[in-house]
């Protein structure tokens, strides 16, 4: 079990009062992709918070393994300067993670820096433009506040893959953009682990996304993980009450992406 | 609109505001009980007679129509002639710009002393809010807050000069003399911006993008110099520029405990002396000094923070 | 979170009785003080603290502790009255300029913001010095100013609410103008721009007083502390409690007020 990428054991965390999550454990392959499907309040924005640990959530049981190392025994310097390449996230609303009144180039040079990465335009122009911005070296002379949302979701989309980190925590990312963009990021974060093996773990309420994506699909209700397994068994032979309703309630839109 | 003409629409409104301050200075003195021809002959020990009175009322051109006298004296500030002090009929605006002089230099070293603080203070309370270290800060800057400045002035003066024999009594406009004065008006200003920038930091330290910036790995130093007081910096500025108007008034009571030979000394002398052009004078400065330090305050703050 | 609210519920009570302690003071100061405060005696002069005189003589012989009392009254009073004046000024133009707007809200506001163009403090040692002191100049002088910010307030709260169901009903039911912001308007903008009354407290006391250290306020022999400061630091070095008694019940009392407009306000907040 020792090559697990992400090991998480027993897990609770709290915003100080109630457990929001309660004893979720699961764990993750590189270039595994990892569905937490679940409605709204079942724990699952709350579970990558938790493993990013950027937030002030407290963790008030069990332990989240990363690479081999307790996260919890870094000291916060090591821990922060693991943020990015090691686990990068896209956030539940992207535009908002730029500082809104400073250059997105300067902005990019900042997070790269701390990596001893070097700023590489021509590549983020390119990443830019697979998720549907054209002439991104113009919009990266901007602020984000300039632009407007659906802009500031892709380039932070962008900022996240620019990393290649080697997990990718996505937190409903997709939800917020049209359907084109949404299955443009989709693609992307496909190809992304083809290219270099990244571990995508993705968290959403759309269990149609979680079908075409993931490799194995976790369910998350009330703070805890009910059911987990892979995208066949979930599908064929759900255990789960709960599972069997959220799978007769997928949309039929086979057609889309 | 574009920005050039919104300064430009501000800076109209400047001027305006400026010569309604210029009206309204003049006609507080014209309304103002006591007649300075009496105040002066008397002062001078003449024996007031209804002639003798009207001469000098003449003289000093009191006897004029209101607007006639607003017009001239208008006139005159915009070719730098600020009229004549009542009390010993020299020039009004080379006394008041010595004095201007000498309270620039005591505001700026209490200001830059109260920045110095309360800078430092203000973001470490607001990183480590709740902690011990933010519980005294608020404490300090709760009760420094509290202080009216003569008081301070006074217990200082008591304490180091006296008790203590540190410091000289009397600010004859020496470096050392300069300490306690600016020492009195940095403490409850330091107290008002340590509140104030620990909110405004808070605030930042609340939004979104802290939270992005964290989850790219950028350390926490940077996040705090380059974003969040970044940001908070156009705040910081208006801040400081409303602050300007409370130490005016400190100003005044402070030159006038420690003999600080400013402007504000200069006035309380002219007010005890019914000596209006100074007044005036005084009042104008001032009032510009503020209306301009506001308004470039606004363009900062513009320039830091462009979306408003 | 509730007992987040009972915390601070707490700290508004406490405030309240020290400050309510405080206006006790004030009001009995004649039956309080041991001595008459005005009571000169040349055979007292400078007399330290002792069983006869708690807080000491000053220059004149008279009893510190009386003064102190006696000033409670003066710089509390007119505290009160001074805010309670711009109070009432300040919640009448803001109604009528937010209930009925046009061309007196444009012209009253104008006005407003050009009080707050200018700095607050000048202006007021200007007007002051020039009306000649007097308790009742220095009022004015911080009055001149200090009435816009109920104003503005009043008149932001009556323009949020000028449109509620309830007021468009009293408007249907033929109400005038008068009795709609009597009965309708003022009771509900009443909390938010009472607190900041008691917010402006500490302000305004540490202006008046200022005022009066300078000697454009109270006039001798009138008790009030700033003045008792500014005569007594003359011969502080002889009788230093003629000094720090009357400072320390200012600074006291400003904290109290302070302290009492910050629990109201984080108060009013976590609700």
């Amino acid at each position: 079990m020792s090559d697990l990428l992400l090991k998480i054991n027993g897990l609770s965390a709290s915003y100080g009062d109630e457990d929001i999550i309660k004893d979720v454990s699961f764990g993750m392959l590189p270039g595994e992709i990892v569905c937490i499907v679940g409605e709204s309040g079942s724990g699952k924005s709350t579970l990558v918070k938790a493993i990013h640990g950027m937030s002030d959530l407290q963790i008030t049981g069990g332990n989240i393994v990363f690479e081999g190392t307790d996260l919890a025994t870094l000291p916060s310097k090591v821990r922060r300067k693991l943020m990015g390449n090691g686990i990068g996230l896209i956030p539940q609303d992207p535009g908002a993670s730029f500082n809104p009144i400073r250059k997105l180039d300067v902005q990019f040079k900042e997070s790269l820096a701390g990596h001893d990465m070097p700023y590489d335009e021509d590549k983020i122009d390119k990443m830019l433009k697979t998720i549907g911005l054209a002439d991104g070296k113009t919009v990266l002379k901007n602020r984000p506040f300039e632009l407007s949302g659906g802009m500031n979701q892709r380039i932070a989309i962008a900022a996240a893959m620019m990393f290649e980190p080697r997990l990718l925590l996505c937190d409903e990312a997709t939800s917020a953009l049209d359907v084109t963009t949404a299955g443009a990021v989709v693609e992307e974060l496909l190809k992304i682990r083809e290219s270099n093996g990244t571990s995508i773990l993705l968290v959403t309420h759309h269990l149609g996304i979680a079908k075409k994506m993931a490799d194995n699909i976790g369910i998350m209700k009330n703070g805890r993980l009910i059911e987990y397994g892979s995208v066949d068994k979930i599908f064929e032979s759900p255990e789960n009450e709960y599972t069997r309703n959220l799978i007769r309630d997928v949309p039929r839109l086979k057609k889309k992406k | 609109m574009s920005i050039k003409k919104q300064i430009a629409k501000r800076i109209a409104e400047l001027i305006i505001i400026l010569i309604i301050l210029s009206f309204l200075t003049f006609l507080l003195m014209y309304l103002a009980p006591g007649d300075p021809a009496e105040k002066r002959l008397s002062s001078q020990g003449v024996a007031i007679t209804k002639e003798v009175l009207e001469a000098e009322q003449e003289r000093m051109g009191l006897l004029r129509p209101f607007m006639v006298r607003y017009g001239e004296w208008f006139t005159g500030i915009l070719h730098g002639d600020w009229g004549v002090s009542f009390k010993d009929d020299l020039p009004v605006a080379p006394k008041l710009i010595s004095g201007l002089k000498n309270t620039t230099i005591l505001a700026l070293s209490s200001l830059i002393l109260s920045l110095i603080v309360s800078i430092p203070l203000g973001i470490a309370s607001a990183v480590k809010k709740n902690s011990v270290l933010d519980h005294i800060v608020r404490l300090l800057s709760f009760i420094g807050n509290a202080l009216p400045n003569f008081l301070i002035s006074v217990l200082l003066m008591y304490f180091l000069c006296i008790v203590f024999n540190l410091f000289p009594v009397v600010a004859d406009g020496s470096i050392q003399g300069l300490c306690l004065p600016a020492l009195s008006l940095a403490i409850p200003m330091a107290g008002r911006f340590t509140r104030q920038i620990r909110t405004e930091i808070m605030e930042q330290l609340d939004q979104e993008y802290v939270t992005g910036l964290r989850t790219r790995g950028v350390s926490e130093k940077d996040i705090l110099i380059h974003n969040v007081f970044h940001n908070a910096s156009g705040h910081i500025f208006t801040i400081i520029a409303l602050q300007i108007g409370t130490l005016m008034g400190g100003s005044v009571v402070i030159e006038t405990i420690f003999r600080w030979p400013g402007i504000g000394k200069l006035v309380m002398d002219s007010i005890n002396a019914r000596d209006y052009p100074t007044i005036m004078g005084f009042v104008l400065i001032m009032g510009t000094i503020y209306v301009v330090i506001n308004f470039i305050s606004d363009v900062l703050y513009h320039v830091l923070d462009p979306r408003v | 979170m509730k007992k987040q609210k009972a915390k601070l519920r707490k700290r508004v009570i406490i405030a309240a009785v020290f400050a309510g302690i405080l206006v006790l003071i004030a009001v009995f100061s004649g039956v309080l003080a041991p001595n008459d405060p005005y009571a000169t005696n040349s055979e007292l002069i400078r007399q330290a603290p002792s069983a006869q005189f708690l807080f000491g003589t000053d220059n004149l012989g008279r009893c510190v502790l009386s003064r102190v009392l006696i000033g409670a009254r003066t710089t509390i009073a007119s505290t009160f009255f001074l805010v309670a004046i711009s109070f009432i000024i300040g919640m009448i133009v803001g109604m009528l300029c937010g209930f009925y707007g046009g061309i007196v809200d444009d012209i009253l506001m104008r006005i407003a913001d050009l009080m707050l163009a200018f700095p607050q403090m000048v202006v007021a040692i200007a007007v002051a010095g020039i009306l000649g002191g007097g308790l009742g100049g220095a009022m004015i002088a911080l009055g001149i100013t200090m009435w816009t910010s109920f104003a503005r307030l009043a008149r932001s709260h009556t323009l949020s609410i000028k449109n509620e169901p309830y007021i468009t009903a009293a408007r249907l039911q033929g109400k005038n103008g008068l009795q709609i912001m009597m009965t309708h308007i003022m009771p509900n903008i009443l909390e938010p721009v009472l607190i900041n009354a008691l917010t402006q407290i500490g302000t305004t006391m540490i202006g008046i007083s200022g005022l009066s250290f300078l000697g454009l306020g109270v006039v001798a022999p009138q008790a009030e502390w700033g003045s008792m400061i500014s005569e007594a630091r003359a011969y502080i070095q002889i009788a230093p409690w003629a000094v720090l008694f009357p400072a320390a019940a200012t600074v006291i009392t400003i904290i109290v007020f302070n302290y009492l407009g910050d629990a109201v306000m984080e108060y009013r907040k976590a609700e």
